[in-house]
């Protein structure tokens, strides 16, 4: 197919450079320097989609980013797939795939067209919720069906091969946009040293003077671009970022870019022969200051069947004929209610095409493009609006009539008027969405017809955007905010940029027509389209006044107006004045509604960054975890750590079970010895005088009087009464400990500490340092484990002079290191610290001393049994944040006679902590000791019950006991110690009920003393 | 201040230490090695690290003695010897990390003890804890910018600054202590995460990793 739309010269394409690319399974051929749309137009390609509700043929609109029809379905293979990608702002490359995003089976004859022709005027706002609301369990079906055929874009199935990223960028300007306010911003800012990032979405920068009719300084304005940019470029203090959309303003000047990098060159990074390139990222910047040069965006009118296909806003036309040489059709009517879309019609003609006629709203037109156009005799039909498309596939043809706008009638006769492409301006929309985005209000400009900006701290708006559209004052606007803002941003002295010379033109006053009148009333009148994506007709939003919804923000729900990817970049505007309009009010009483981040659509790939696969959290590692993989450790995660879980044996290519581990592990621990890599406990060094003190306070026990080579298990609660975090604090010094918290709780310790110093205590003087990552922690335990370390150690072992809770210093394996005899299995235990660098020869020296003594490596999974059977918790696991030190027993560690008011022990004293049928920590004994009840089963009393029934706690912690050859489980039970001996009861989801003994937490060595041989 | 337990965790022998990296680097297996790298990491192990917290002029006198140094006089400032091998860097305003040669830490501590006498500090020995990456290479500073949000512009960040930071999901302290260079101190359990971090944040400017 040849491209028939395709002028032979002009345009910024390359027509040297011929690609190919495929739309809806129909080969065609573009230029380098296309867009998709750009490219699709000029093969002639008329339909791009089928429309979201009423499944209307589409047809490109826009040139840009406002484009609301030419969705595409991107990608080739089912991994590259990306969807809802605007043609008109993807850059064409060779081997190009798109399918329509809305269409199935085909966008020619679509399978949803019956809803929209048959059901078309019975379709109003609501008609999903309203049709298929009922029954509301088939909902989900009739969804699957709906969504299907109305489509919005479909999920990619497979992993993306391509990665995303992000940049952090600080700069004293950013300068959004770089069209002519944008380019004389950054320039002005940039002369004066100031840091400036210039960010712009188009694959060119330049903006509108890419397609304009005028010259700057005598010589066409694209050459003024150029010029501007190589200096730009050459800058170091400049960052040009093309190909990046910024998507959200957020607080203090923090705003987020996208950068399509690869993404207009192939389907992936590596075909475009950029392996290992993100395919697109993230910047996140900071500015000081934000000049926002985004420029307008050009209302189309609103009239009947203002969305066939040749249909198209004025100053796309433009952009099409001069930028990509491109003139999507034959015969022109422009549409229009201001001098500047006249451009259209000078440009269709100088590209040798037919302009039928220019019908102008305004009575008497007289700018200098008016006086152009009549001199080229086009035919200027005046007082009027093309008020009705014609055509079925494509426009054929537009009814024109003269127009009463202030009673909203037509007058006079209609004229039929032959042609196959209607170009419409209803004036421009200043691109106010990123300042909006911070929460601020646009404004009404009753001159300009439009909304501009609101005030935003640090954001100054400039050109278009606020309102100047002649070349000059655009340029001028850009210079002085580009100096306003580098000034405001600390840099000392900015001079004034000399701009280049500008061609004056006269412009005539504009009108304001939005929605356009027709013969026919309310209904009857056929569909005239506000937002095409979401398929919002003028008749609508009329329903939605007349059903009660009067604010703007209701009736934008209640219709789907500007939703979604859309953001109500072309209708937003004509749907509040159509809504003025029916309510009786001016725009400025109706307002906007709010629009959001982002601008356009972003992939979930660049939000996520590089945050994902082996990056997505980090993974904590201690200094013997080589060993551990070697030695063919499960690990399990606990926080960011990876703990090993267990090590199964293999013997004869069969692997044990986690139970088999398990078991094998327990009864080593018990009978002979075990170590465990206990590293990760939090370890906080404590120094000053006031330590002690400090202990104090904290812990909900005594630390005045334990004496240094002493060690002491500790309780810490909030001041809520509640168990935070337990652990042992050592005393190396009288002004000198070292604390250890739990694996999950050590961040949240030392910040606890530093909170109540800092702003409760800041008289005492202590210092806490975390030196979790310095000490590697071994802990060797069992029997065996005197006889082990009597091997390795230089340190005396008598069990009188190294008692249970003493800690000693000495050399382990002729490494320096602090051993302390605490136990978290009932075991005798030493435990281990050596500075991490040095740990892993500790640790093999102990494995070949071990050998005779089976020394048997086990993991967290054995240590929750073995404390477990010794009735010792795991705060988290058996407390939850509302368990007292009370309702664990454990009294003993609570010193309420203590001379300072520690944490908690207000709380401790309040009815509700004392009450006597709180639930107590208590240990449950299946009465079947094959069974492993479910951590977290509900207990009760009497199994007969009906529901709901008496739940009276639940079980916390549950394993099997190898040594009891039984299950057995940790519970909380109200008044569970007065329950000692009685039978409770465990009803389980398929039916069955367990039956338990309440008993002791201790189900080992009730007394102690295999800790203390 | 008295009554503090002194420790010194460095064996004589230490032949068969590893540092923080040594998992990485292993599983790692060959080091990469791009034919003209952009970005240059190589870890600096065993290093000395104390944290030293007190007041300013205490602790400043005490340094000046024993090390020949002063305190960083500003926040976020970091100081070395005429040899570059001894550093202080403030971290806040009582505190500061020391960096000397491995070995020299525990003598650093005593005297440093033995100077301030009865002052309010302490001072805390991190050497197993922390190891020090030093990032080099012409796209040095995307890689960072890639990995933190605080501002790497040679303008706001100077030879002579170091911050503790946010990194990727992780925290670290980045210094300029050259022209050409940056050091990252990273947390010993965190190593292996941001070194793969920095691997692939430096996979598109060509990355070389040195022992």
């Amino acid at each position: 197919m040849t491209q028939t739309n395709r002028i032979s010269a002009g345009g910024r394409i390359d027509r040297s450079r011929g690609l190919e690319f495929t739309f809806n399974g129909q080969r065609y051929q573009g230029f380098a320097g296309d867009t998709l749309a750009s490219a699709l137009l000029a093969n002639g390609v008329d339909i791009v989609n089928r429309s979201f509700k009423y499944s209307r043929a589409r047809g490109i609109v826009a040139a840009g980013a406002e484009e609301p029809n030419a969705l595409v379905q991107l990608g080739a293979r089912k991994d590259t797939q990306v969807p809802n990608v605007r043609a008109t702002q993807q850059g064409l490359y060779n081997g190009l795939v798109a399918r329509s995003t809305n269409g199935w089976p085909n966008v020619q004859r679509d399978v949803m067209s019956w809803v929209g022709k048959l059901g078309g005027n019975f379709m109003p706002p609501g008609f999903y919720y309203k049709t298929f609301m009922s029954p509301a369990s088939m909902w989900m079906t009739y969804e699957k069906y709906i969504r299907m055929g109305a489509g919005l874009g479909r999920a990619p199935t497979e992993s993306d091969p391509d990665i995303y990223d992000h940049m952090h960028h600080h700069c004293d300007v950013l300068v959004v946009g770089a069209g002519p306010a944008g380019l004389s911003a950054a320039l002005s800012a940039a002369r004066s040293g100031a840091r400036v990032i210039l960010c712009d979405e188009q694959e060119e920068m330049g903006g509108s003077l890419l397609d304009s009719r005028e010259t700057l300084d005598d010589v066409a304005a694209v050459r003024w671009v150029e010029q501007t940019l190589t200096e730009l470029g050459s800058m170091e203090n400049v960052t040009l970022l093309p190909r990046t959309t910024a998507n959200g303003y957020h607080d203090h000047n923090f705003v987020t870019l996208h950068e399509r990098r690869t993404e207009h060159l192939a389907d992936t990074a590596s075909d475009a022969g950029f392996p290992g390139m993100p395919r697109a990222r993230m910047h996140r910047v900071r500015a000081t200051r934000v000049v926002l040069a985004s420029g307008t965006h050009e209302r189309p009118l609103v009239y009947a069947n203002n969305d066939l296909p040749g249909n198209m806003v004025a100053g796309a036309v433009s952009t099409y004929i001069r930028r990509y040489g491109v003139v999507p059709g034959n015969s022109l009517v422009l549409s229009t209610s201001n001098d500047h879309a006249y451009r259209a019609a000078l440009d269709w003609q100088e590209a040798g095409r037919k302009v039928v006629a220019i019908v102008d709203a305004r009575a008497n037109p007289e700018g200098d493009l008016v006086r152009q156009a009549r001199d080229s005799g086009i035919r200027v039909i005046t007082g009027s609006a093309v008020i009705e498309a014609k055509g079925t596939q494509r426009v054929s043809g537009a009814r024109v009539s003269a127009v009463d706008l202030n009673h909203f009638v037509i007058t006079g006769s209609i004229e039929d008027l032959e042609c196959d492409t209607i170009a419409s301006s209803g004036g421009y929309s200043p691109v106010v969405h990123l300042a909006s985005h911070t929460g601020t209000r646009p404004q009404w400009d009753d001159k300009l017809l439009g909304f501009v900006p609101g005030e935003v701290k640090g954001l100054i708006a400039a050109g278009g955007v606020s309102g100047h559209y002649a070349l000059e004052e655009t340029l001028a606007d850009g210079a002085r905010a580009g100096r306003q803002a580098a000034l405001d941003s600390g840099i000392e002295s900015a001079e004034e940029l000399a701009l280049p010379a500008t061609r004056k033109r006269r412009d005539g006053e504009s009108c304001a027509i939005y929605q356009v009148p027709h013969e026919k009333k309310g209904l009857r009148v056929p569909k005239q389209f506000v937002d095409m994506q979401n398929d919002v007709t003028a008749s609508a939003i009329e329903l939605a006044t007349r059903e009660g919804f009067e604010s703007i923000e209701h009736v934008k729900r209640y219709t789907a107006l500007g939703f979604g990817t859309d953001q109500g970049k072309l209708g937003n505007i004509n749907g509040m004045a159509i809504a003025a309009r029916c309510l009786g009010r001016s725009i400025p009483e109706v307002g906007t509604t709010v629009f959001r981040p982002n601008y356009t659509p972003i992939t979930f790939g660049a939000i996520v960054g590089r945050h994902c696969d082996e990056l997505f959290d980090p993974k904590r590692y201690t200094a013997l975890h080589q060993w551990h993989v070697e030695n063919g450790a499960e690990f399990e995660d606990v926080g960011q750590w990876k703990r090993p879980w267990y090590f199964p044996h293999s013997a004869n290519g069969k692997k044990e079970s986690m139970h088999e581990a398990v078991a094998r592990e327990c009864l080593a621990v018990r009978q002979g010895v075990g170590i465990l890599d206990a590293s990760t406990l939090g370890k906080i060094d404590i120094q000053g005088p006031d330590a002690r003190e400090f202990l104090g306070r904290v812990y909900t026990n005594k630390w005045a009087k334990l004496a240094p080579g002493r060690v002491r298990y500790g309780l810490m609660c909030k001041d809520d009464g509640m168990l935070m975090d337990d652990g042992t604090t050592s005393c190396l010094g009288d002004n000198h400990f070292l604390m250890t918290t739990t694996t999950g709780g050590a961040a949240g310790v030392l910040e606890w500490l530093e909170i109540w110093h800092q702003t409760e205590w800041p008289e005492l003087q202590v210092y806490f340092n975390s030196v979790t990552d310095h000490w590697a922690t071994m802990t060797v335990t069992g029997p065996d484990a005197r006889k082990l370390m009597s091997e390795v150690t230089d340190i005396d072992l008598d069990r009188e002079k190294f008692k249970f809770m003493d800690w000693k210093e000495g050399n382990v394996a002729g490494v320096p290191a602090r051993v302390f005899r605490i136990s978290f299995t009932g075991e005798l235990a030493y435990e281990i610290n050596v500075q991490a660098n040095y740990a892993m020869q500790v640790w093999k020296t102990l494995f070949e001393h071990g050998e005779k003594y089976n020394l048997t490596p086990y993991g967290t999974e054995t240590m929750h049994v073995l404390r477990a059977e010794k009735g010792l918790i795991i705060v988290g696991q058996d407390t939850d944040g509302s368990v007292t030190p009370e309702d664990l027993g454990m009294h003993w560690a609570i010193g309420y006679d203590k001379p300072f008011h520690w944490i908690g022990k207000r709380a401790l004293s309040r009815p509700d902590t004392m009450r006597g049928d709180r639930k107590q920590l208590v240990g449950l004994k299946p009465k079947d000791p094959k069974v492993v009840l479910e951590e977290g089963a509900q207990i009760v009393l009497d199994p007969n019950e009906s529901i709901p029934m008496s739940m009276m706690g639940h079980v916390t912690s549950s394993y099997y006991s190898p040594e009891l050859d039984s299950g057995f489980a940790l519970a909380v039970l109200k008044k569970g110690r007065e329950r000692m001996g009685e039978t409770v009861y465990l009803p389980m989801s398929d039916g069955k009920v367990h039956e338990a003994e309440v008993v002791s937490t201790v189900f080992i060595d009730p007394k102690g003393e295999r800790q203390n041989v | 201040m008295s009554d503090v337990k002194e420790f010194q965790s460095r064996p004589t022998d230490t032949s068969r230490a590893e540092s923080p990296l040594e998992w990485s680097l292993h599983e790692q297996k060959s080091l990469p090695h791009a034919s003209n790298p952009g970005v240059i990491l190589s870890e600096k192990p065993f290093m000395g690290q104390l944290i030293l917290r007190g007041g300013a002029i205490v602790m400043d006198e005490a340094v000046r003695e024993v090390m020949d140094m002063a305190l960083p006089a500003k926040p976020l400032a970091v100081v070395s010897d005429d040899s570059g091998e001894r550093s202080i860097q403030w971290l806040s305003p009582d505190e500061w990390l020391v960096i000397v040669p491995g070995g020299e830490e525990f003598e650093l501590e005593q005297k440093l003890r033995q100077s301030l006498g009865q002052a309010h500090f302490s001072i805390v020995n991190v050497s197993g804890g922390q190891t020090l990456m030093s990032l080099k290479g012409s796209r040095a500073r995307e890689v960072l910018m890639k990995s933190i949000s605080y501002d790497v512009h040679p303008h706001a960040f100077p030879v002579g600054k170091g911050v503790s930071t946010t990194f990727a999901k992780a925290t670290i302290i980045v210094r300029r202590t050259q022209e050409d260079g940056w050091e990252l101190i990273l947390r010993r359990s965190f190593a292996d995460y941001c070194y793969r971090w920095l691997l692939d944040a430096s996979r598109e400017y060509g990355v070389s990793v040195t022992r």
